[in-house]
């Protein structure tokens, strides 16, 4: 309890409102209060600790007035013992995940096949197969929980999905000129029509290599599994986001196109908006460089660190994690 | 959400010889057609007809007859109608005992009173048929051709397009006479050969190409008030000629000019196409939701002929189109792609039938339906017949259903008869509600569930509205089917 107690008096001047820690069982802190102190105290004159800032969300006064000159970064999502089961079955998936995200941060979620990482992205964004049965997701202030999935969407809330659906029918550019002009009625902007719409998009195509007649193409049908991710990029370039979840973004491409996909993410990168990106590979971390990297583990984010971890992990396989 | 695919596909090995019947029950005309033959005696003849004649479809007969005028009509025209009236001594009223009405109720149309339609509305002015006259255009009222609404500019030499009355070249009639009387349909279509007014007549000359689409535009002005039991009857019959070589591109359009009034439109097309011609036929049906609207549309293709049929059905309380392509020589490509939307309280059936003979040929059909009303319905039958000589044909056939209300009904049976042995042959039937995932996308992308479910239940339908071949078909459909689904839409939550 002393480190619970000492966290929550060390940050009088954030901002943002505080955890309550209280709710909190010190058994999902993943490590020992005499093994942080040393920790702490290394990283004291150059940044916060990885651990603390993604696990607990504080950082000491003393650091973040150095770095930042009296700026602190908002906290853009702010994940709180977030339990889910799957919607038809009940069986629990996610067991209590803890997770908070601040502006201009890119954190990576690692771990084995099923432990729950693209769950915990599809829970994020509302997917209908799975229900929610604990814990708390807050977005810039609001309950995300209590939103539909356009909402959440509307909100800022980007997911680039693993294997996204083919809809037959519908062309490319007319399901982004229908979610752009969603966006821009939220906004209270007229919206868009076709021609306007095309002079808005066709050079956003160069930022994923895409030729025009992709444009035409209804969305993911007969894509190749490249095509697939690169649209989804395409996606996020276009409507945006101010955190976007990247779930395997990586998986089934070649070195070029993965290349072609970093830097349109990349180039999407701003201060004030966020990366969660879900891998399995070390390699696209060396394209998009995380702030932490969080490795998930039966239903829970089990450590979080730098990319070191990565770097173990690829070296040594996940039987390096000893689960909490 | 129940969804079922199946699509088999039949490797058939050149030794093996069998045939596939998907559905549970062969494919069988229950309405016997005995045609009496001539060398038969009287008295047996008479007893056929007595046993078999029904009444009341002498009775429908006897009045379109009456209806008619006196004048002598052209020999083919004669001849169809002795042809029709003696197969409508021995064609029963069809029952849901029959198996091609086995899902489709027509009680609906012997309930009312039926009347033929005499003469033609006098007075058309209201019609406001002046948009797009660049095209030629032929109107048909009432299933009588209206020559002062009818125009057509720039057909190339040798191209009649008109009644048969004002035809005036032997050759062609004699060319006309050859094919009457050559099918056989079912009660309908007997029923329209002996109540037709006149036949209108197309025809292309050999190796003719006619550039500009051709454009029938069917209107239906007389009718019963939406709750009375009266069902005026009309009787259009198109014959489309095309000789070797030659294309054309026809329109056939189905409206009924004023409200939700109560007609029988009762229409038959036949399509004859020669060696290597084409016929790109696009037929669209939004009649009233009153109507009945039942449809026959034969087609001949001759060797490496091609037909290409795109269909949009949206119209009619009971409306019924029966599809039948026949393969009379090899190399022939044939392509059907249909759509029906049953938006109220209306049934929407296709009962297609393509029957292939000779070496080679190619067809693809796909049939799309939407059921979005929970007292609609839609029936669809597609048989697609491999005979023995039929090798290496090359048939693919696929529905898709979708419902959008609880008690919807759609009643399916694609069935594939193959005598062949070295054929590819393939089928395919879904029926589904929208697809969650495909939601999801939508929702995950800012746009909320009922523009999503709009856009995709639009975008199941554009599959085969983008095959229309005219833009101004596509916008005038894409525009007619929105205002339909609107209230689908708007009434989900």
């Amino acid at each position: 309890m002393a480190l619970l107690h000492y966290c929550s008096c060390s940050t009088p001047s954030s901002p943002t409102p505080l955890l309550p820690f209280k709710k909190w069982t010190p058994k999902s802190i993943i490590f020992t209060v005499p093994a942080l102190r040393p920790l702490r105290h290394r990283f004291s004159k150059n940044r916060p600790s990885p651990r603390l800032s993604a696990t607990l969300a504080v950082e000491s006064p003393t650091t973040s007035d150095d770095e930042r000159g009296g700026y602190s970064p908002k906290i853009l999502l702010e994940v709180k013992g977030l339990s889910a089961v799957i919607s038809e079955s009940k069986q629990p998936i996610l067991k209590g995940v803890n997770l908070v995200i601040k502006e201009g941060e890119v954190h990576a979620i690692m771990g084995k096949n099923g432990s729950g990482k693209s769950t915990f992205a599809k829970v994020l964004v509302g997917h209908p197969d799975y229900e929610v049965t604990g814990g708390s997701v807050v977005f810039k202030g609001e309950n995300v929980l209590d939103m539909v999935p356009e909402e959440r969407a509307l909100a800022g809330l980007f997911m680039s999905f693993q294997s996204p659906v083919e809809i037959p029918g519908v062309s490319n550019i007319d399901f982004l000129n229908m979610a752009y002009n969603a966006r821009r009625k939220r906004l209270g902007q007229p919206e868009l029509g076709p021609i306007e719409f095309y002079g808005y998009i066709y050079h956003k195509l160069d930022l994923v290599n895409m030729k025009v007649d992709f444009l035409n193409r209804n969305v993911n049908e007969g894509f190749s599994g490249g095509e697939r991710k690169r649209n989804e990029i395409f996606q996020l370039a276009v409507l945006g986001a101010d955190l976007a979840i990247l779930d395997e973004i990586d998986s089934g491409l070649d070195v070029d196109a993965l290349r072609d996909v970093a830097k349109a993410v990349n180039g999407i990168l701003t201060p004030k908006n966020s990366v969660l990106m879900i891998t399995h590979y070390l390699r696209l971390l060396e394209f998009i460089k995380p702030t932490y990297v969080h490795i998930m583990e039966n239903g829970r984010i089990v450590e979080t660190g730098d990319e070191s971890i990565a770097k173990r992990i690829e070296r040594a396989g996940y039987k390096t994690i000893s689960a909490a | 959400m129940a969804a079922s695919i199946f699509t088999p596909n039949y490797p058939l090995k050149p030794s093996s010889s069998i045939c596939v019947n998907t559905s549970p029950n062969p494919s069988k005309f229950a309405t016997s057609i005995i045609k009496p033959r001539p060398r038969t005696t009287r008295i047996n003849v008479l007893t056929a007809i007595a046993s078999l004649s029904d009444p009341f479809v002498l009775q429908i007969a006897e009045t379109l007859e009456d209806s008619l005028s006196s004048a002598s009509p052209p020999l083919p025209l004669q001849k169809l109608r002795e042809a029709s009236s003696q197969s409508l001594l021995s064609t029963p009223w069809p029952s849901r005992k029959d198996e091609p009405f086995r899902f489709t109720d027509t009680s609906f149309i012997k309930l009312s009173h039926i009347q033929p339609i005499q003469f033609p509305p006098q007075s058309t002015n209201f019609l406001g048929v002046s948009t797009d006259t660049h095209l030629p255009n032929l109107v048909i009222v009432d299933g009588f051709l209206i020559d002062s609404l009818s125009q057509f500019p720039q057909l190339p030499n040798g191209v009649f397009v008109g009644t048969l009355s004002n035809l005036n070249s032997e050759a062609i009639m004699n060319r006309v006479s050859e094919f009457m009387s050559n099918f056989e349909g079912d009660l309908f279509w007997s029923l329209n050969g002996v109540g037709t007014p006149d036949l209108v007549l197309v025809y292309v000359p050999e190796g003719c190409r006619v550039e500009s689409p051709l454009h029938l535009r069917y209107c239906s002005v007389s009718g019963g008030a939406s709750e009375s039991k009266n069902l005026p009857i009309s009787n259009p019959r198109v014959l489309v000629v095309v000789e070797k070589g030659g294309e054309i591109d026809i329109v056939e359009e189905y409206v009924g000019v004023e409200g939700e009034k109560c007609y029988w439109a009762n229409s038959v097309t036949e399509v004859v196409i020669g060696e290597g011609g084409k016929v790109s036929h696009s037929y669209l049906q939004s009649q009233s939701m009153n109507a009945a609207h039942i449809k026959w549309t034969s087609v001949r293709q001759e060797s490496a002929s091609t037909y290409e049929l795109v269909e949009v059905s949206t119209g009619g309380k009971l409306s019924r189109h029966n599809l039948h392509v026949q393969q009379v020589g090899p190399d022939t490509v044939t392509e059907l792609s249909t759509f029906h939307l049953s938006s109220s309280d209306q049934t929407q059936d296709l009962h297609s039938k393509l029957v292939l003979d000779h070496p080679r040929g190619v067809s693809r059909q796909l049939h799309k339906c939407i059921v979005a009303h929970s007292l609609g319905q839609a029936v669809f039958d597609g048989n697609v017949k491999v005979n023995r000589y039929a090798q290496q044909t090359d048939a693919g056939q696929l529905t898709r259903s979708l419902l959008l209300e609880p008690r919807a009904t759609v009643n399916v049976k694609p069935n594939l008869q193959i005598i062949a042995n070295d054929v590819k042959c393939s089928h395919g039937a879904a029926i589904s509600d929208l697809e969650e995932n495909q939601l999801f996308y939508f929702q995950a992308r800012g746009v909320d569930l009922a523009t999503a479910r709009r856009a995709l239940i639009f975008s199941f339908g554009s599959e085969v509205i983008e095959r229309l071949p005219h833009s101004f078909l596509r916008k005038k459909v894409e525009n007619h089917i929105k205002e339909l689904l609107d209230p689908a839409v708007k009434g989900f939550k």
